[in-house]
């Protein structure tokens, strides 16, 4: 039988052969793969299309050059957020062993932004995971409540009947105080009723009689130690008695409390519910600060939410630790999996860029017009392998016309916990774009002016102020104005409301808008405030502030009207609660105090008035000073009491001493 | 219709081979670790080299490839479960992870991918099975089906073909 061999050697040509076949294949589709990697990483962290005209790799010199970089605005998909002509690479060829990329220096050239695209960049099926950020922002910013401002209808006659008892405050709270209470003065009559202590307390206090009148002579030992342990035993119970009276007493107070604090909360329940009231109605406020959120608050929240955007991106991607990182894996006909990431502390990071750099150039001679430059270095998917922050700066080096000084420097710290963000961006002299602002019926051209941005991140905490001033801004009028004249119209008229905002608005040329963003980075709290809304306040003010104060009054009326009565029985249901407390409840305690303090007196003037020479442990008390001396103690066997679950000075025994004799 | 033609040749070449039942089981093994895995890693060209290099039935191979195939994929969720416990919940098992991921070239085989890596323990854990049931599969055809089909036209034209030629090359 021939021996069977284990290798074909005749096979490693054509393997050789399909291997070096695989590798020619590899390199002519090189180019394809880095583009669609490129385009589909780009397209999974953007959320919208990242497309890309060619990738140019040369391996040989280490060379990697994109052109035709476009990336989608994921808030307007008609609109590229950053389009590059080219991007030049230079990247070490040695990680790419270990799938990592490391790029020591990147060019991006004629950067461009806001820039048309010829069809939309939305995503149809977005990949699994993808946009999340930008959902999760989209869904922070519909639940900002932002006010309502509208001059309509405020001369009409104000319909209270829309406000809707189920839907004040003061009501449910007020009804929740009657029904506290009542369960709370049902809950202590049975607590009282259950204790009943009355019995007890006549009992002791006729004990305590008894007590007053004994003679300790004509009792004899055995009648002395009798009264004594009957005493001690009265004391124990009266003192638990006490105690149990004295956490009803403690459980009463508590409870009166808490609803003492529900009625005073019940004032600022009815202001809310008027604020509420008042917001139904739709009635203007006359004051600046309420009446800037309502009109830049749309505004402010499309400025903040693009910061708001990146800085969970650059969170997202650079996170600080080593911990296993986990993402969806390639995609495939197979099903994708979860790819984790094992980093280490020895490593180096899956992606670095040494030192990249932009430019860009304005044309024409406007105010914008000019070279701009940018900077980043360190940036890199581990922070923490590099233990260096990532720095960006962007600077305009060279001005058509105008200042030059345009500067944004960003620093992002997320080597290690808490990560630390920063960011300074200040714009002078740059054209400011247009707001539309439909609560006034108008667009606000804010021309040329200044914008700066200051961020400071720690943690989950936030801190940022965007402040924009433009001291020549022009407005827009949307509505058409009404001709004829405006001192005709009818007061609370779209007609009439439109004329005033204009006549208002179209004064002001110098305006100054404060976006300010406070709190964690996932629920930030954003606050608005323009000289425009003090403007207009100080306008509608002098306008119709009697009306206003009229219609006010109105509503205030009406929710008195509606929730009087309630707030009335939960006021009387509170007193009750307190008066059961501090007229049943105290006083029986005091009681059970003075009648446990009168038995103790008793017990002690009994051990004073015991014959010399005899001590009864009962009525050992310490502190007192014994009758006499010699003591003669006699054994009281009658009684068993096991000496582990009895005090003993409450035994019911006379402890021999050393010298044993009678006491009589 | 030309590619199920070619199925069927492989089918009836890998089943009538000249190897032994055991080099065409072992290649049917091989082959299915092609088929129950995602075969676009590195792996696939380990166990492709395997395939070529050791004297196991290439047909046999093609064989395990095709029918596990459809296998692998209604097999992925299990895989998936596999490789997300090993990867994530057996913390013992991280240091072994991690040096693979910071490994060069290692690192390029995706075994931090919980399909991948489930798949391959899938497949080794389905090897002895696979192989008994496709020697014995190939022992009984030999003996009960080959003898009737042998006698067919389309058999003998199959195997008078210029592609069989190429194929002799690999037989064992």
């Amino acid at each position: 039988m021939a021996r069977l061999k284990l290798f074909r050697w005749q096979s490693l040509i054509p393997l050789g052969i399909l291997f070096v076949l695989l590798g020619v294949l590899l390199w002519l589709f090189l180019d394809l793969l880095v583009e669609r990697s490129v385009e589909r990483s780009g397209t999974y962290i953007v959320g919208a299309r990242v497309d890309l005209a060619s990738a140019d790799v040369r391996l040989g010199d280490g060379v990697v050059v994109l052109r035709g970089l476009q990336v989608t605005n994921p808030d307007a998909p008609m609109t590229n957020l950053i389009e590059a002509r080219e991007i030049v690479l230079n990247v070490r060829m040695a990680p790419l062993l270990e799938k990592k990329l490391h790029v020591d220096t990147l060019a991006l050239r004629d950067m461009r932004f806001g820039t048309p695209r010829a069809e939309s960049g939305a995503l149809k099926n977005p990949p699994p995971g993808s946009g999340q950020i930008k959902r999760d922002i989209d869904r922070w910013a519909r639940q900002i409540k932002i006010p309502s401002f509208s001059l309509e209808g405020l001369g009409q006659v104000v319909n209270v009947s829309a406000i809707r008892p189920e839907s004040l405050q003061t009501l449910a709270q007020a009804r929740a105080i009657v029904a506290a209470s009542d369960s709370m003065v049902k809950m202590w009559d049975q607590q009282i009723r259950a204790l009943d202590p009355r019995p007890q307390i006549d009992s002791t206090r006729a004990f305590i009689a008894e007590l007053r009148a004994a003679d300790p002579a004509r009792l004899g030992v055995a009648g002395i130690t009798t009264l004594a342990t009957n005493a001690r035993a009265r004391l124990t119970a009266v003192t638990q008695l006490r105690n149990q009276v004295a956490v009803l007493d403690s459980s009463a107070r508590g409870g009166v409390a808490d609803v003492r604090s529900l009625v005073q909360g019940l004032a600022d329940a009815r202001d809310a519910d008027i604020a509420f009231a008042r917001g139904l109605l739709k009635l203007p406020s006359l004051e600046g600060p309420q009446l800037s959120p309502a009109i830049f608050g749309e505004a402010a929240l499309s400025w903040v939410k693009p910061v708001l955007y990146w800085m969970r991106i650059a969170e997202e991607y650079v996170p600080p630790g080593l911990n296993p990182r986990r993402y969806a894996g390639p995609r495939r006909a197979r099903r994708r999996g979860t790819t984790v990431l094992f980093p280490t502390g020895q490593s180096t990071p899956r992606f670095l860029l040494g030192y990249g750099e932009a430019s860009l150039a304005l044309g024409g001679t406007g105010a914008a017009a000019g070279s701009y430059a940018a900077r980043i270095t360190g940036l890199t998917s581990d922070p923490i392998l590099t233990r260096t922050p990532i720095a960006l700066l962007a600077s305009r080096t060279e001005a058509v016309r105008g200042p030059r000084d345009i500067r944004v420097a960003a620093l992002l710290d997320h080597a290690s916990r808490p990560i630390r963000d920063s960011l300074a961006a200040d714009l002078r002299g740059i054209s400011l774009p247009s707001v539309t602002l439909a609560p006034l019926g108008a667009r606000l051209l804010l021309g040329t002016g200044m914008s700066n941005l200051s961020l400071a991140r720690s943690g989950d905490q936030l801190d940022a102020r965007w402040l924009w001033r433009s001291p020549d801004v022009r407005w827009e009028r949307l509505t058409a104005a009404t001709p004829g004249n405006a001192a005709a119209l009818r007061i609370g008229t779209k007609a009439w409301a439109d004329d005033l905002l204009w006549r208002t608005i179209a004064g002001i040329d110098n305006v100054e808008i404060d976006v300010r963003l406070s709190g964690t980075v996932t629920r930030p709290s954003l606050a608005v405030r323009s000289n425009v809304g003090e403007t207009i306040a100080q306008s509608l003010r002098r306008e119709f502030g009697r009306e206003v104060e009229r219609a006010e009054q109105q509503v205030r009326a009406k929710v008195d009207s509606l929730v009087q009565s309630e707030v009335a029985r939960a006021r009387a249901m509170a007193e009750t609660a307190r008066a059961k407390a501090m007229d049943e409840i105290a006083p029986r305690v005091a009681e059970v105090q003075q009648v446990e303090a009168q038995l103790d007196a008793e017990i002690r003037a009994l051990a004073q008035r015991l014959p010399a020479g005899l001590r009864v442990p009962a009525l050992s008390i310490p502190g007192l000073p014994r009758a006499g001396r010699p003591d003669t103690t006699v054994r009281d066997t009658t009684r068993k009491t096991p000496p582990d679950t009895t005090p003993p000075d409450t035994t019911p025994k006379v402890v021999p001493d050393s010298t044993r004799r009678h006491p009589s | 219709m030309l590619t199920i033609l070619k199925i069927v040749q492989y089918l009836v070449r890998a089943l009538n081979s000249e190897g032994t039942p055991g080099q065409v089981a072992v290649g049917f093994t091989l082959g299915a670790a092609l088929g129950l895995t995602p075969i676009a890693n590195l792996h696939s060209l380990v166990f492709i080299a395997v395939i070529a290099v050791f004297r196991v039935s290439v047909p046999g191979a093609f064989l395990g490839w095709l029918l596990m195939t459809p296998v692998g994929f209604l097999l992925d969720p299990a895989f998936d479960a596999i490789g997300r416990a090993l990867l994530l919940d057996a913390g013992e098992l991280t240091p072994l992870w991690t040096t693979i991921y910071n490994t060069p070239i290692l690192s390029l085989a995706n075994l931090n991918n919980s399909v991948v890596l489930g798949s391959l323990i899938g497949w080794a854990g389905l090897t002895i099975p696979i192989y008994v049931v496709a020697r014995i599969g190939v022992g009984q055809y030999r003996k009960h089906v080959y003898p009737k089909i042998a006698t067919w036209k389309i058999f003998k034209a199959v195997k008078a073909s210029k592609v069989y030629n190429v194929y002799r090359l690999f037989q064992p």
